[in-house]
């Protein structure tokens, strides 16, 4: 895998979401969700490396930042949803 | 020129907002609607605005900042979230046609608390007194447009609490010269224009949200794109179409010079400005003037006698002073108050106002008085 997507409601809830984990160090990046994931269409995710995912999941639960969805990418240009517990 | 016109639209901003809103025209596309760079500045410069304004005004939460047109907006969202025809609703004696002519147009029950000018005790007693089961809403402004009046807000909103009625404060005059804290006042909406106190341009306001809102447009919010439903939640419920990011920009730099300068110096300054003015013009016979040291805010109503009120604006215009005059757009106040037949003349100043200026307008109102 090469990174996670952490799928947001918002654009605005995505930049959260990358501001409160940059603020931990995390190196954080919005972008538009890919159109195979979007889910009812355009939609906004976070993208961190998969080292991280774990952190930054602790890091958003204390934040009261619940992911909507997360996504795995795949070296063959697919993505793979990661259950969320 | 002298500008004394800063309760319609500060004239007079930061020289970072011109550059910022040039730079915008510039460099930056639509927020979220591309992962280009163009877009990608446009949107880390709304969320930036919204993150200032959320701490500047007692939000936790930057997505219940909303961008707006104008305060006007900004009310007819927070209205017509809260209120629907058949509603009764109480508002304070000093509301502008902003907040009246909603309510007028969605049919509701409007109460007026319509306590005497500079008299916040009067005022708290009329809301406590009025303030009855049957009042679905409170919508009250933090300070009246025509006379500067700073009316008992925390009390205001403690009755609210207390009663279970929720609150839309009109912060128009009062942000970015008073402390207004939407999570204090526990209301459900604060509007206000971006263009006034917080020094952004003409076309920008503000909406906080602490309630459930309803949009009064649906369009495109680059998200939830498949859906024929706006997105149920917020900035994106309220805000469809293209945002203003020049004017977005603009606000974040005024926002920023506000917090720079501090609202509490920059009240301070208007209220001395304001205290001169009042004293001075207290001198000039025929002049009456609508004043009260203990809560009065940077704007200031008078009369001339014997002298229409345009009259002597259109003299003072003629000597390079902008004031303004009639009714301001808030008839309700001036019924109030009992100057509905006359009108008044109000000059209302900025952070960037001066002394020198108030003494060249004050010898100007004795120019047009000697004159008459």
């Amino acid at each position: 895998m090469l990174y996670y997507l952490i799928v947001c409601r918002s654009l605005t809830y995505a930049q959260r979401t990358a501001a409160a984990l940059e603020r931990a160090g995390i190196t954080a990046r919005t972008l538009r969700s890919p159109k195979s994931i979007s889910g009812e269409g355009c939609s906004h995710c976070v993208r961190v490396s998969p080292r991280a995912l774990d952190e930054a999941l602790e890091i958003l639960h204390r934040a009261g930042l619940e992911p909507k969805r997360i996504f795995s990418a795949q070296s063959d240009g697919t993505y793979e949803e990661v259950g969320l517990i | 020129m002298i500008y004394l016109d800063s309760a319609a639209t500060t004239l007079q901003k930061p020289g970072s907002v011109a550059r910022a809103m040039c730079r915008a025209v510039t460099t930056m596309a639509s927020p979220g609607r591309g992962g280009y760079s163009a877009a990608d500045s446009a949107a880390r410069t709304a969320f930036e605005c919204r993150e200032e304004a959320a701490r500047l005004f007692g939000l936790e939460n930057p997505e219940h900042v909303i961008f707006t047109c104008n305060a006007t907006h900004a009310l007819n969202i927070a209205i017509k979230s809260l209120v629907k025809a058949g509603d009764t609703v109480l508002v304070s004696g000093y509301e502008h046609n902003a907040v009246t002519r909603p309510l007028s147009a969605l049919g509701v029950t409007i109460k007026v608390a319509d306590g005497t000018l500079f008299d916040p005790e009067d005022m708290i007693e009329r809301f406590e007194r009025m303030l009855t089961p049957n009042v679905d809403a409170v919508i009250c402004t933090h300070v009246s447009n025509v006379f500067g009046y700073i009316l008992p807000i925390d009390e205001i909103a403690r009755l609210c609490r207390q009663r279970s009625v929720p609150l839309i404060v009109d912060a128009s005059q009062s942000a970015g010269r008073l402390s207004v804290d939407i999570s204090r006042w526990n209301a459900a909406f604060v509007a206000m224009p971006g263009h006034k106190g917080l020094y952004g341009p003409q076309g920008t306001g503000l909406l906080l949200c602490s309630a459930p809102a309803c949009p009064i447009m649906e369009g495109g919010t680059g998200s939830e794109s498949m859906l024929q439903q706006m997105p149920a939640f917020l900035p994106d419920r309220l805000e469809a179409g293209t945002h203003n990011i020049p004017g977005v920009s603009g606000l974040l730099e005024g926002l920023r010079f506000v917090k720079r300068v501090g609202v509490k110096n920059i009240g301070r300054h208007e209220t001395d400005l304001i205290r001169h003015m009042a004293k001075e013009l207290s001198h000039i016979p025929g002049v009456h003037v609508f004043y009260a040291p203990q809560n009065q805010s940077g704007a200031l109503s008078f009369t001339v006698d014997g002298l229409d009120c345009e009259d002597v604006g259109q003299r003072l215009a003629a000597m390079n002073i902008a004031v303004r005059c009639g009714l301001h757009c808030a008839p309700l106040a001036h019924r109030t108050a009992g100057t509905l037949q006359t009108g008044t003349v109000r000059a209302s100043v900025s952070a960037f106002s001066t002394e020198k200026e108030i003494g060249r307008f004050v010898n100007a109102v004795k120019k047009v008085v000697s004159n008459q």
